[in-house]
């Protein structure tokens, strides 16, 4: 059986289980019908034509984990932002584990989709928000969407400040020989709060597994949400990450995605817009090896005045890997005054590494500054030369380049202690020995 | 020559100018001094015909000739001449080409002919050797990428080509270094001349020394709180301007 | 560069696309529709030889099986290619000796589009290969180029008499199947221009044709070659006005440029078809295929004026096989009223040390639609492969849209790739200044948008220069009130 028909047969014994509200489950099979239509997306398709996800979906994989599984803290640890108090969402193989995780509903709620879904008390947050800005239409979102069930949910109300970082962090145990998961998480910030937030994806054994995770995140008025992505993974595990974000009058989200690791990631991260004077902010390191593929698709669909974008995203490709910008800024005509910038750099270090970019603009309105700029090149000849002749020798100087090339990104990070952590892998993935504490 | 009666001037409903008179004949430099914010610039876009500027009352006349409803280039045609602030920047277009196109255009409008290419390089050779400017930067894109010394010899130097009949020079001082200053305030007194005025707004003394005002106007809330000879501008030098608020 | 305001203004004047007549010759119109039989007769009213035949029935074996294609960021209503006559010859088809034989009436349509064949003959030095329709009618200055061993003729006529390097070149670097367009004009085109410079010739005048589309109902399929032999060097130029139509045109050229070892083809274009009224009613589709093939150390540089057609989907692109080759695209679009054009350019680098440069600047006005679409290819094989882009829009109202689509695919790590792009308007500010200096508004946005141009019009040369920047203002007439 082909693994669509899988996904679509299994999808009626898994719903069966289920005790949802009625809408829930309407948009569920709404959502099934569409990924039947469309199935999975081809290269013929404009936003997928530099990524394939052929060798994926070839394979058969188990859709919901035959047993829990359990795994010692110690062994994960390191995987956590160890030395800041979070509170933490976690799972295993799609599987809540309570006894990794740090939840509250103490002023705000950090909790599990599953329960959002389900109780009463939150029915009105879920008829307002769920599903509400994820696409209808992208075949991928929808499979989501007709399989959702689990994943981080939370809500910071009006004027809260949540103080601690929140991790969300999915892990795949390796218990099974392959896994497709499917988490979904809601995150709303109501008007003047803040919240940061941490996601990773993490394979503990090298079986494969695929992740169509979604994530809606809701920022109302005045607030903030700085979401950092951590992308690390082991090269027999891809992602497939939808985030769409929805934004209101002052506000500001900015989105931060690192990809380090990884078999195959696509990171589809999308931005709308509902007031005036909003300001978002996509920033991604990338840093490739192997025949690691990346590939960052973005949007920001610019559709009130005086509002202002900017997207950087950096990329560093060695060996076979490659790498993938596809960013779009679209400006409607009611949108003036909106400043909106687009810039992708990347250096190919090795002979058969690849760049495919496509920025692109798409622009209604005419009193906007817009602009974008993609390069692909090697490391500034003067500037090496520069580090050579101060002593540092040629292999030394050219890592230290192409660290500090990635680098800037990082300086928009606010939490000190992962700022180092990221620091430190990146160093570490470029053979700097940076010999100091940053 | 110029005229103003009882002027009155807002923007996006905001009064800005609140009763300006000023009269400043042939031959004669007048400075507009003032503090920020006191409506000097608004004075010299209004005069120039900026529509950003509502004129609620009162009128402005050049030679005797009533400027409302004059749009800005037939107010340059009838030999206003505005040196701005902050020059804009139009790429692609050269100083020579802009200069070429607003003399002929000028020119047009008197009737005459366009000024032939010997004639015209003549000119520019010889305003451009009194300002200092080099052929080199004459080629290049109309104040892209200029320094702000430069572009303030750029108004001059076009202020030079143009030969108005009033030049208004809107803090013309502010971002030039001594010698800069120096070269300009030596291009407009080669300018000076009996058959036409100059209006320097500033709000510093510092480019009076070199361009010496027959007038000084304090200019506060948007009204002339006080008219003196080139001593009151030393006096503002010494003083500072908050005096004038009280007197205001 | 000469300066022509006062000519402007003139032009301004002038509300209604100026070109917009018809001139009423007798034509040899075939019966509309598209089949086998209708490119057999094709062939064989221009007396082909069997090998043309057939290469023509093979592209549209070709055609059959494609579907035309709806990628590009435009809109229209997809032409009925069955009601298209695809064969229209002005009946009289003499060799004119002296311009007294031409028909009158041509004459005064040439007069009416300001390239009297008698003054070019005097005052431009550039010979005129003028396609009245799809078949050539008049040529000069064969007789001074023949010398330098220089073929410059219709393609009908090279087919003739130069079977040898058409066969050998004729869709080399567009095969027929390349896409629907080309299959369409492979497989029916009627007429074009050939040119041929021999090895170490220096063409000793730019090259010029002139296009018009005239017959109602007629598609126009032009095919160009143009092959520079080793170290030759030719400048080629092609200009395009066409009369005011009700119903919509199909236009689907393919020019196919060869620059062998260093040689270097310039090949400019001023596009002035009719766009179409006000209402966004007529006007021509102009769905062009043009390439040029570079080997070592050739250098083949595309310059496009586009201002005319209602829908433009056109890539004048670059194969830069050969090694230490160059590439060049300089390009103008202007869309107004309900314009729609989705141009640019590919530069595919193969050889090593390949070079390429592009400049595109789009101008859109009224309720027009403008988009850059560009790809940049580095091969896995292409070392030291080094490319440039800078796509700059300018926005004139809020009605309009202006789109950036680059494709940069880079597969080798010595690669340089580097693409700029911004959006602007003309500024209020910059008006004012104008104003204040004694320069009206028409003006002066004539000043800021030849000035925006400017890179790509110093590429043109001079005598196409001055009807560029002539036909920038024409097209902006109105678009800023």
């Amino acid at each position: 059986m082909e693994f669509k028909e899988k996904l679509i047969s299994s999808y009626l014994a898994f719903e069966e289980d289920l005790d949802l509200l009625d809408s829930v489950h309407q948009t569920r099979a709404k959502a099934l019908k569409v990924f039947e239509k469309k199935g999975f997306p081809t290269k013929k398709d404009e936003s997928w034509k530099y990524t394939s996800l052929n060798a994926l979906i070839n394979a058969d994989y188990a859709l919901f984990p035959r047993s829990e599984a359990s795994i010692e803290l110690k062994d994960v640890k390191k995987y956590f932002l160890y030395d800041t108090d979070t509170y933490k969402v976690i799972f295993i193989d799609g599987v809540y584990s309570p006894f990794l995780s740090n939840t509250t509903h103490d002023g705000l709620d950090v909790c599990l989709m599953s329960a959002a879904l389900t109780k009463p008390k939150y029915r009105n947050l879920i008829n307002t928000y769920f599903n509400k800005i994820a696409s209808l239409e992208e075949s991928l979102t929808a499979l989501n969407t007709s399989y959702s069930k689990e994943g981080a949910f939370v809500y910071i109300p009006k004027k809260t400040v949540a103080e601690k970082p929140i991790e969300i962090i999915h892990f795949a145990s390796g218990e099974e020989h392959s896994l497709w998961l499917q988490p979904r998480n809601l995150i709303v910030v109501d008007k003047n709060s803040q919240v940061q937030i941490i996601e990773r994806h993490q394979s503990l054994k090298e079986h494969p597994v695929v992740t169509n995770s979604v994530t809606e995140v809701y920022v109302h008025e005045e607030a903030f949400v700085d979401y950092y992505k951590l992308q690390n993974d082991l090269t027999s595990a891809s992602l497939i990450d939808n985030t769409y974000i929805q934004q209101a009058k002052n506000s500001h989200a900015s989105v931060h995605t690192f990809s380090l690791g990884g078999k195959l990631v696509r990171n589809n991260l999308r931005y709308y817009h509902t007031g005036q004077r909003i300001l978002s902010t996509l920033k991604g390191v990338t840093i490739l090896e192997g025949k690691q593929h990346v590939d960052h698709s973005t949007m920001v669909h610019h559709s009130h005045p005086n509002c202002e974008s900017h997207q950087d995203y950096k990329g560093i490709f060695s060996e076979r890997s490659e790498g993938v910008f596809n960013g779009q800024i679209l400006v409607e005509k009611i949108a003036q005054k909106t400043n909106a910038f687009q810039q992708n750099n990347n250096v190919l270090l090795d002979d058969k590494a690849t760049v495919n970019s496509k920025p692109q603009l798409e622009i209604y309105a005419d009193d906007v500054k817009c602009s974008h700029g993609c390069t692909i090149g090697q490391m500034d000849e003067e500037a090496l030369f520069y580090l050579r002749s101060r002593g540092i020798p040629k292999k030394e100087a050219k890592a230290l380049m192409t660290y500090a090339f990635a680098n800037n990104v990082l300086e928009s990070v606010q939490l000190p202690s992962l700022k180092k952590r990221i620091n430190g892998q990146i160093a570490r993935k470029l053979g700097v020995n940076l010999g100091f504490e940053l | 020559m110029l005229t103003i009666e009882n002027l009155h001037a807002e923007v996006e409903g905001r009064t800005i100018l609140n009763g300006i008179d000023l009269n400043v004949k042939a031959g004669e430099v007048h400075a507009i001094m003032g503090p920020n914010g006191s409506g000097k610039s608004t004075l010299s876009s209004v005069i120039a015909g900026n529509e950003d500027y509502d004129v609620t009352q009162g009128k402005i006349l050049l030679k005797g000739k009533d400027l409302s409803g004059l749009d800005p280039e037939e107010r340059a045609h009838l030999g206003i001449f505005l040196s701005f602030q902050y020059p804009v920047e139009i790429p692609g277009v050269t100083v020579t080409n802009f200069i070429k196109t607003a003399i002929n255009a000028n020119r047009k409008a008197q009737g005459l002919s366009d000024l032939g290419a010997s004639e015209l390089l003549k000119k520019i050779r010889e305003k451009s050797t009194l300002l200092d400017i080099d052929s080199k930067f004459l080629s290049r894109s109309l104040n892209e990428g200029f320094s702000g010394g430069e572009k303030k010899r750029n108004e001059i130097f076009q202020m030079a080509m143009l030969e108005p009949t009033l030049a208004i020079l809107d803090e013309t001082d502010s971002g030039l270094d001594i010698d800069a200053l120096k070269i300009v305030a030596n291009g407009v007194n080669k300018f000076k001349a009996k058959e036409n005025a100059v209006v320097v707004i500033t709000h510093y003394q510092r480019l009076l020394e070199y361009i010496v005002p027959d007038f000084v106007h304090v200019l506060f809330g948007g009204k002339i709180v006080k008219s003196g000879t080139k001593e009151l501008a030393h006096e503002l030098e010494a003083k500072g301007y908050d005096w004038i608020k009280e007197l205001a | 560069m000469a300066y022509t305001e006062e000519e402007l203004k003139k032009e301004l004047e002038t509300k209604e696309y100026e070109y917009g007549f018809y001139t009423d010759i007798e034509s040899d119109t075939f019966p509309v529709g598209l089949n086998e039989d209708i490119i057999r007769k094709i062939s064989e009213k221009k007396g082909e030889p069997e090998w043309m035949t057939e290469w023509r029935l093979e592209a549209f074996s070709s055609f059959k099986k494609m579907v035309e294609p709806d990628w590009s960021n435009v809109k229209y209503k997809k032409p009925d290619l069955q009601k298209i006559s695809y064969y229209s010859a002005p009946k009289q088809k003499p060799k004119y000796n002296s311009l007294e034989e031409v028909d009158p009436e041509l004459l005064k349509t040439f007069d009416k589009l300001g390239i009297s064949i008698d003054e070019q003959k005097k005052l431009s030095g550039v010979a005129v290969d003028i396609v009245m329709d799809s078949v050539s009618v008049a040529t000069t200055f064969r007789e001074t180029l023949a010398k330098k061993g220089i073929i410059f003729c219709s393609i009908s006529e090279a087919i003739q008499k130069h079977p040898e390097l058409v066969k050998k070149y004729i869709g080399t670097v567009i095969p027929p199947r390349d896409n629907y367009y080309s299959a369409l004009n492979s497989a029916v085109f009627t007429d074009g221009s050939f040119c041929y410079i021999p090895k170490g010739v220096r063409c000793p005048m730019e090259l010029s044709t002139y296009f018009r589309i005239n017959q109602a109902g007629t598609g126009q399929f032009e095919r160009t070659l143009v092959i520079a032999d080793k170290q030759s060097y030719v400048s080629y130029l092609e200009g395009c006005t066409a009369p005011s139509r009700d119903e919509n045109q199909l236009h689907a050229a393919v020019v196919e440029l060869i620059a062998l070892d260093d040689a270097e083809i310039k090949y400019s274009t001023v596009q002035n078809w009719f766009p179409g009224d006000k209402n966004g009613k007529g006007g021509v589709f102009n769905f062009v295929t043009k390439r040029g093939l570079c080997h070592n150390r050739s250098k083949i540089s595309w310059t496009q004026v586009e201002t005319g057609s209602a829908v433009t989907w056109k890539y004048p692109s670059c194969v830069l096989k050969g090694d230490n080759s160059i590439g060049e695209f300089y390009s103008i679009a202007v869309t107004n009223n309900f314009q729609q054009a989705d141009t640019g350019t590919k530069m595919v680098h193969l050889g090593n040390n390949t070079r390429s440069t592009i400049i595109s600047k789009g101008i859109s006005a009224g309720k027009s639609q403008n988009s850059y679409r560009g790809l940049v290819k580095v091969g896995s094989r292409a070392k030291n492969a080094r490319n440039f882009s800078q796509c700059d829009s300018l926005l004139m109202g809020n009605n309009c849209g202006a789109h950036t689509f680059p494709y940069i695919e880079a597969k080798n790590n010595s690669a340089q790739v580097e693409h700029e792009a911004t959006t602007s308007k003309i500024g209020e500010d910059q008006i004012f200044y104008c104003n204040q200096r004694g320069i009206d508004t028409e003006k002066a946005i004539a000043l800021i948008v030849n000035g925006f141009s400017k890179e790509v019009l110093n590429k043109l040369p001079m005598e196409f220069a001055v009807e560029a920047q002539k036909l920038l203002e024409i097209s902006l007439e109105g678009s800023v009130g």
